[in-house]
Formats: C-alpha cells, sequence, structure tokens
C-alpha cells in the first residue's frame, strides 16, 4: 500500500513538472515589453518651452508615410531648451530616448527620432523640422 | 470524557478573553489637568523669513481662578526687532461669521531692547496674545531665537522657547511699476525701475528693458530684454553705455506667496536661488503674462532674482512687476 502511494506520488509530481508552463514574455534591453505588433508610427508631437508651456504656434504636422513632423514655434522661442514629447503607437519606443531638455537651435539639420515598432522588427525615422514665425 | 471537554473548553474561552481583553488604564485621552499658571506658543506664518516681514506668533496663558490672575506678558528676541515689533495687547476669539475679534486686555505693548512687554489691565486668567516680530536688517542670514515668559499674581512665571529661525539672506520688492519706453529700465543691483534719463546715468547697473509691442501675425506683448539682445528691442533707443546681458528663464505658474500674495502657498527661499542653473538660458523673455515670471542671473554673476508679473496691461504698455533678489557670495 505504501509503495502504490509513494509511486503516485512520483508520477504527479513528475507530470506536474512536464506539465507546468513557463511564462514567456520577452522584454527588451530596456525591460520594456516586446509584442507582436507591428505598428510604427506617432501619432502626436509637442513642443515645450523652459517653463512647460507648449511653444507650438498651431498642430504640429505628422505625415506617416513621408515620415516627417513639421512644427512652427512662436518668434522668440528659446530653440536651445525644449522639451520635446512624442506620443507613439501602443507599445511602440522611441529612439534616441528623450531624457531633458532637447537643442533645436540648429534649424537647417533637423533632428532625426526613430520609431520602434511593439515586435521591435519595425522601425522608422522621422525628421523633426522646426520653423520660427516671422513677424 | 465529560471533564476533558470542559478543560478543553475553558482553556479555549481564556485564551479568547486574554486576546480580546482591553486596557483601559492607558488610552493617552485622559490628561490631569494641571493646577498652575500654564503656556503655549504656535507659529502662524509660513515660508522662508524676510527682512521686512513679520514672524507671527500666537503667545496662550492661562491660570486657574483661584491662583490668582495674569499680570504681564513679555516676548524676548534673541536679535531686537524693528520698530514696529509688538505684542497685541488684545485677545481674540472667532465669531460666528469666522471672524476674530478682538477684546483689550492690557496696555500697549512696550518694547525694550529686544524685549516686548504687555502688562495686563484687566482682570485676566486666560488670553492669547499675538507677538508680531518685524524681522530687522541686523538679523539677515542669522538666527533668532524668541523667550515667552507669562506672570501671574500668585508669583508663578512661566515660559516657552520657539525657534531658532533662520533668517533669509534674499531681498525683496513689492509692485514697480514698469511701462514701456518711460520706466523701462530694471536694474537687479538696485532692485530699481529707472527712466531713459536716469538709466544713462546708472548705465552699469541696469540689467533688464521692459517693453510692449503688438506685432502683427507674431506674439510678442509684455518682454524682459537684456539690452544686449537687440533683435528683441525693435524700436528702443537705449540710453548711452546700458547694454549689460543677463540669463533670462521664463517660468510660468511660480506664484511665490510673497511676490503674488496670492493663495498658492509657494515660496521661493535661499535655496531656490543658490541651486538655481540657467548657464544655458537665453537673455531675453517675450510674451510675459500675468502670473509668469522669471528667473534672472546678472550679467557679472553677482545676483540672482526672480522676477514676477503681477498684472499687465496692454492698453498702457505697461506692468507691475514683483521681485525676490539673492545675493551670491
Amino acid at each position: 500500500m505504501l509503495k502504490n502511494i509513494r509511486f503516485i506520488g512520483a508520477v504527479i509530481l513528475t507530470s506536474m513538472a512536464l506539465f507546468a508552463c513557463k511564462e514567456d514574455f520577452p522584454v527588451d534591453e530596456d525591460g520594456l515589453l516586446i509584442t507582436s505588433r507591428t505598428q510604427c508610427y506617432v501619432s502626436n508631437f509637442e513642443l515645450l518651452g523652459s517653463d512647460f508651456q507648449t511653444v507650438r504656434t498651431k498642430n504640429a504636422v505628422i505625415d506617416t508615410t513621408a515620415l516627417t513632423v513639421n512644427v512652427e514655434v512662436f518668434y522668440g522661442t528659446d530653440l536651445k531648451n525644449i522639451y520635446p514629447q512624442f506620443s507613439l503607437v501602443t507599445d511602440a519606443k522611441l529612439e534616441p530616448k528623450i531624457t531633458g531638455k532637447v537643442d533645436f537651435s540648429d534649424l537647417a539639420n533637423p533632428k532625426k527620432y526613430t520609431v520602434i515598432s511593439g515586435n521591435r522588427q519595425v522601425k522608422k525615422t522621422y525628421t523633426v523640422t522646426v520653423t520660427v514665425q516671422k513677424p | 470524557m465529560k471533564y476533558r471537554y470542559l478543560s478543553y473548553l475553558a482553556a479555549v474561552l481564556s485564551i479568547i478573553l486574554s486576546l480580546t481583553a482591553c486596557n483601559e488604564d492607558d488610552d493617552g485621552l485622559t490628561i490631569a489637568p494641571k493646577n498652575e499658571l500654564q503656556n503655549d506658543v504656535i507659529k502662524r506664518t509660513l515660508g522662508p523669513n524676510l527682512v521686512g516681514l513679520n514672524i507671527e506668533f500666537a503667545y496662550a496663558m492661562a491660570i486657574p481662578k483661584s491662583l490668582g490672575k495674569l499680570v504681564s506678558a513679555q516676548v524676548e528676541a534673541s536679535i531686537g526687532g524693528a520698530e514696529s515689533t509688538y505684542l497685541d495687547n488684545k485677545s481674540y476669539y472667532t465669531n460666528g461669521s469666522g471672524q476674530d475679534i478682538g477684546i483689550q486686555v492690557g496696555s500697549v505693548s512696550v518694547n525694550e531692547g529686544a524685549k516686548t512687554t504687555v502688562t495686563f489691565t484687566k482682570d485676566t486668567t486666560a488670553a492669547t496674545l499675538r507677538y508680531f516680530y518685524r524681522i530687522p536688517t541686523a538679523a539677515r542670514g542669522k538666527e533668532v531665537t524668541f523667550k515667552f515668559s507669562a506672570n501671574a499674581s500668585n508669583g508663578q512665571t512661566v515660559t516657552y522657547a520657539m525657534g531658532p529661525y533662520k533668517i533669509a539672506e534674499m531681498d525683496m520688492v513689492l509692485d514697480l511699476d514698469v511701462k514701456d519706453s518711460t520706466a523701462a529700465y530694471i536694474s537687479i543691483a538696485d532692485m530699481a525701475v529707472y527712466s531713459p534719463a536716469e538709466a544713462a546715468t546708472k548705465a552699469d547697473k541696469i540689467d533688464l528693458v521692459y517693453l510692449y509691442r503688438s506685432i502683427p501675425n507674431i506674439t510678442f506683448n509684455h518682454a524682459l530684454v537684456a539690452p544686449s539682445n537687440k533683435d528683441y528691442l525693435p524700436g528702443v533707443k537705449l540710453p548711452a553705455g546700458v547694454s549689460r546681458t543677463a540669463k533670462i528663464n521664463k517660468v510660468w505658474a511660480l506664484r511665490d506667496f510673497h511676490l503674488a500674495r496670492l493663495q498658492f502657498g509657494v515660496y521661493i527661499d535661499d535655496l531656490d536661488f543658490q541651486q538655481l542653473d540657467i548657464t544655458n538660458s537665453p537673455d531675453y523673455a517675450i510674451n510675459m503674462r500675468a502670473e509668469a515670471g522669471a528667473w534672472v542671473e546678472t550679467a557679472d554673476g553677482k545676483y540672482r532674482a526672480y522676477i514676477y508679473m503681477n498684472s499687465v496691461n496692454n492698453g498702457t504698455k505697461s506692468a507691475k512687476i514683483s521681485m525676490k533678489r539673492y545675493t551670491l557670495k
């Protein structure tokens, strides 16, 4: 009888070990979840001045085909101290990361930002062109 | 068998009782009244202590009627307050409409050196007197302590020590009127606004120019611009010699309580000026709105200031500004 119990116990343990599911949530180097999404675009774009108020004169024009963001800022905007804000499609991330103020004063050489899709397979590089309002 | 159950039951019951027993001896709510003269103090002002402002306290004292009455109350500051320091000779209560109603209980306070005294003239056993310490220039950057004391007719004396309180290094000036082209030249060093004629004589002290412009297609409006930046001084003919630069960092919704006197409990203190880093800031700030402000650092690095726009008027091309200034060592 005791032998039987031991045998059954061993079988149950083995089967549990075999059927235990491994919860596989792959993450990337930033600790962000890699998903199956392939969408890769910028949905909204904002520029804030050093006083955290918007410096845009109107909504930024985002062309997801041409991969451009065109934005006009107020006359007198301090272009060296600007906080850009990107809104991206679900699960996507941005490269390079925005960690604080960004210098947009070199108007001739627009900044480039790459959007990486949720599955980390699709990459699209947007060019952000800033123009200053003229009197 | 029966006996075993009984003993088990008794054991369980005793455990439950011991777990739920409450100790009513020490609930911390009942305080035996002290039969003697007592006092207490609260500080009523918040924020940094600036020279020229008051530190306000409420000093409460009471004695049981059977023991006597209050004779005098006094406050001694470690650094004598400025002339308008006083201990109120009224005891206040709040009426049904929320207003403080004062009842005179003593003579007008007398300042003797650093000591301020009120002598009671009414038979009073309990009073709360307000103490207004006007911070003197001598206390700048130092710490001040206060010793409150009360005397009763039975000879008892009680004292209560408050502080130390640090007195801020910074200066403040309120409600300077600036007007485009006439009263437009701001000096951080003097904490004053000058006309073009005056500015010409103090050219080395002019840090900012105030101007208002209404230019089609752009938003210029009210601006603070360093004289060095001609691009943002359209149509301004600077007085001879006015050419200094400055670092200006525009800020929104930093409504310092001392400067704005609005409902926001936000204070700029010495520490904010010490830690301020605006080295990458430009030398202009345009489109300044009411309740906005700007951090400024002078070209010689001697002063840092925060200029707050109390109000603006597009019609008269003018504004009312207030300023806190910190002198860097």
